[in-house]
């Protein structure tokens, strides 16, 4: 990619300059390879927090349930009630909130870091954590009551705090029909830091509420079960297409913005979409799982070391290995010191830094 | 400029250390205003109105935020026909819990889970602490609790698994439980009790009763409040002629000595500290748990320093004398500063009778020998 900046193409070659970009990846065989690991690592992951948890259940009893849950044949050995009911309503449900959480923050991070050319960019960057904890901080102090579709205010409350909080940048930063790239960060870092103040401000006004907003921050919505996965599932499909399909005009960006333009892409609609999706999918993510930092920084740093900065092929690998990598800090959040639990965040940027520092040193190659 | 995640964390540390604070102070038993409907008793309810009605009279008038102006045992209707009045219930129990959630136990609880120290002090204290099959990590008090298997704390969130691994037949949340893991346990099949956010000692009397209802010791739970009524009269009884009311200030954390968190009108303290013959230094704030400069403090003068940051601050009268700028202020020149237990008078449970006797033997150690 450096050689791509340092050596523009002219213009006139355009196929040519496309061409390059797409050929960002070091080589198709050891993509398809880096794709099998990191199916392979979530699979791994999803079964190995299904059957740990913080109440030890046989891995046979684990078994037994799922092929009766799957098949309707009764086992023949009696399991206590309480396994089918903490297996069925309380892991698999927090293992696929997980999963679907890791990979937005992970899909979304990636995007950012293109659409930025800014290897510190990660989702929260133009305002959606600020936003949420606004949001979800309100919703608690004023104890607003808890009847939207049977759900807590809390996630909603959250959730429309981040899409007003990134709306809010992006009216800011909009100059002429543009959104420049400097005035959006300035923007985002500007009235993020104005929301999390005011967060601030209300939570120390109202003790009971500086406890709940700060378990929701760090450990999200208490409610559990399946609602939450069926309704983040909508943002994370439209979101993930729509950055997928964005996925080409993002390996084109980061040859020059100027260049991008000249070659056809509409840029400034590229960025648009991409904002919008990105937000999208962290805001209903977020709303459900509090603030997890580190995952949409590290993962998709970590396969852009492993796999080349193609971004057709690094946004589903982020997705995959993200869901992977928020499995595995959950499974450790909840065991680790059980029957206390951490908070997941905690765990991300414990174990996920030093790996990272790990994969830098390791294959002493530039990260962007 | 691209550290907003970072200043994030910043913000997380600071609230951490507020959130550490609030968990260690009687700020977790704040009310913060929310109306929450009495507990209403519908179950074959005891008799445990008559011994404590005369002493609940006084008790009523001093507290600050009380809801109710009868005695406390008043909201609790007269027993039902169908069951008899002094034993253990045998038909189903249906309360009204703090939430405004009906709870339906078909017969006394014998595997109760806890989430809140108080509400193992309260079961404790009714002698049923043998049906306590799960505690919260803070639940440390009697020493014996600690043998209780522990489901963690609820910092994030309860440890669901846990909780339902105990099967449980009642889970008593407390006015600290947030909500929506309320929710998420009785979502999962379990019978779940919210004791109140109490905000005065009337609060306490509630729950104390709706727990014995709930587990089926409804004498005990009577005779433990009349007792309580009972102490508290006493201490008003020999406070009630005093001429001195000396300026206390109850310090909840000075991990910044310059701007320690105090308990500001309303909260239990306050309320303690005046039943005991006192002055509240921290009637100055606006909030139950306000952080107060050193400048205000000092223009107060305390006569006496009780150090509820001696609990988990590990503060000691000595670290005061030393702390620059408190020399000058009458309670540390006159070695009026104490040691405190700060969970007497944070856990509104039973003990907070004992902190009150506490408070006020420091306060007037004259009436108290």
């Amino acid at each position: 990619m450096s050689e791509a900046i340092t050596n523009p193409v002219p213009a006139a070659a355009r196929t040519e300059v496309i061409d390059r970009a797409d050929r960002l990846r070091p080589s198709p065989r050891r993509g398809l390879g880096l794709a099998a690991a990191t199916v392979a690592a979530l699979l791994v992951a999803a079964l190995l927090a299904v059957v740990i948890g913080s109440v030890a259940i046989p891995p046979g009893a684990v078994l037994a349930l799922v092929l009766e849950r799957l098949t309707g044949l009764r086992s023949a050995v009696a399991y206590p009630p309480a396994y089918a009911t903490i297996l069925f309503d309380i892991r698999l449900p927090r293992v696929t909130l997980m999963a679907l959480t890791g990979a937005a923050l992970a899909a979304a991070g990636a995007s950012y870091q293109g659409l930025f050319r800014n290897p510190l960019a990660d989702p929260y960057l133009v305002g959606v954590a600020a936003g949420a904890g606004l949001g979800a901080t309100l919703a608690l102090v004023f104890n607003l009551p808890s009847t939207f579709v049977g759900l807590s205010a809390v996630p909603i409350s959250a959730f429309v705090g981040a899409l007003l909080t990134v709306g809010l940048v992006v009216l800011s930063a909009r100059v002429g029909g543009s959104m420049p790239i400097s005035t959006t960060l300035l923007a985002g870092v500007a009235i993020g830091s104005f929301a999390s103040a005011f967060t601030t401000f209300i939570m120390l006004r109202s003790p009971d509420g500086l406890r709940r907003s700060f378990n929701w921050m760090l450990g999200g919505y208490a409610g559990g079960g399946w609602d939450p996965v069926l309704i983040i599932l909508p943002y994370l499909v439209v979101g993930m297409a729509a950055v997928q399909l964005n996925a080409r005009a993002l390996n084109v960006l980061q040859l020059d913005e100027e260049q991008a333009r000249q070659l056809g892409i509409n840029v400034d609609r590229v960025k648009l979409v991409l904002v919008v999706a990105a937000t999208l999918m962290t805001a209903a993510v977020v709303a459900f799982g509090g603030l997890i930092g580190f995952v949409g920084l590290i993962v998709p740093h970590s396969l852009r070391l492993l796999g080349g900065p193609d971004y057709r092929r690094l946004i589903p690998l982020s997705a995959i290995g993200g869901a992977a990598f928020l499995i595995l800090a959950d499974l450790v959040a909840r065991t680790v010191v059980a029957p206390q639990e951490l908070p997941v965040g905690v765990v991300t940027a414990i174990a996920g830094a030093p790996f990272f520092v790990f994969l830098l040193r390791r294959l002493k190659r530039s990260v962007f | 400029m691209l550290r907003q995640p970072r200043h994030w964390m910043m913000t997380f540390a600071l609230a951490a250390c507020l959130v550490l604070a609030g968990c260690a102070s009687p700020a977790t038993v704040a009310l913060t205003g929310t109306p929450v409907p009495p507990a209403t008793v519908t179950a074959p309810a005891a008799t445990q109105a008559a011994p404590a009605a005369t002493a609940a009279a006084p008790v009523t008038a001093t507290t600050a935020a009380s809801t109710s102006t009868a005695a406390p045992t008043a909201t609790l209707p007269p027993p039902t026909a169908t069951t008899a009045a002094t034993t253990a219930a045998s038909g189903p129990i249906t309360l009204t819990d703090s939430l405004g959630r009906v709870v339906t136990l078909a017969a006394p609880a014998q595997h109760v889970v806890t989430l809140a120290p108080s509400n193992t002090e309260i079961l404790y204290a009714l002698g049923a602490g043998s049906v306590l099959a799960g505690r919260d990590d803070f639940s440390d008090y009697p020493p014996e609790v600690t043998q209780v298997p522990s489901i963690g704390n609820e910092s994030p969130h309860v440890n669901a698994e846990a909780i339902v691994a105990l099967h449980p037949d009642l889970v008593l949340a407390a006015g600290i439980t947030s909500p929506d893991d309320v929710a998420q346990l009785a979502k999962l099949g379990l019978t779940v009790y919210a004791t109140s956010n109490a905000a005065n000692l009337d609060d306490i009397y509630k729950d104390i009763q709706a727990v014995g209802v709930l587990v089926g010791k409804m004498d005990a739970a009577s005779k433990l409040v009349a007792s309580m009524q009972d102490q508290v009269a006493a201490v008003k009884a020999k406070t009630a002629s005093v001429t001195t009311h000396p300026v206390v200030y109850y310090e909840l954390d000075a991990t910044d000595p310059s701007k320690p968190w105090t308990a500001g009108p309303g909260s239990f303290v306050d309320q303690l500290i005046t039943l005991s013959g006192g002055t509240n230094a921290g009637d100055i704030a606006k909030d139950q748990y306000a952080q107060i400069s050193l400048e205000q403090l000092v223009s107060q003068n305390p006569d006496i320093i009780v150090l509820g940051s001696a609990t988990f601050g590990g503060q000691t009268p000595a670290m005061v004398a030393a702390r620059p700028g408190w020399q000058s202020i009458k309670a540390v020149k006159n070695n009026m500063v104490f040691a405190f237990d700060d969970n007497l008078v944070s856990r509104p449970g039973p003990r907070i009778i004992v902190g009150l006797e506490k408070l006020a033997a420091l306060i007037h150690p004259e009436l108290f020998k």
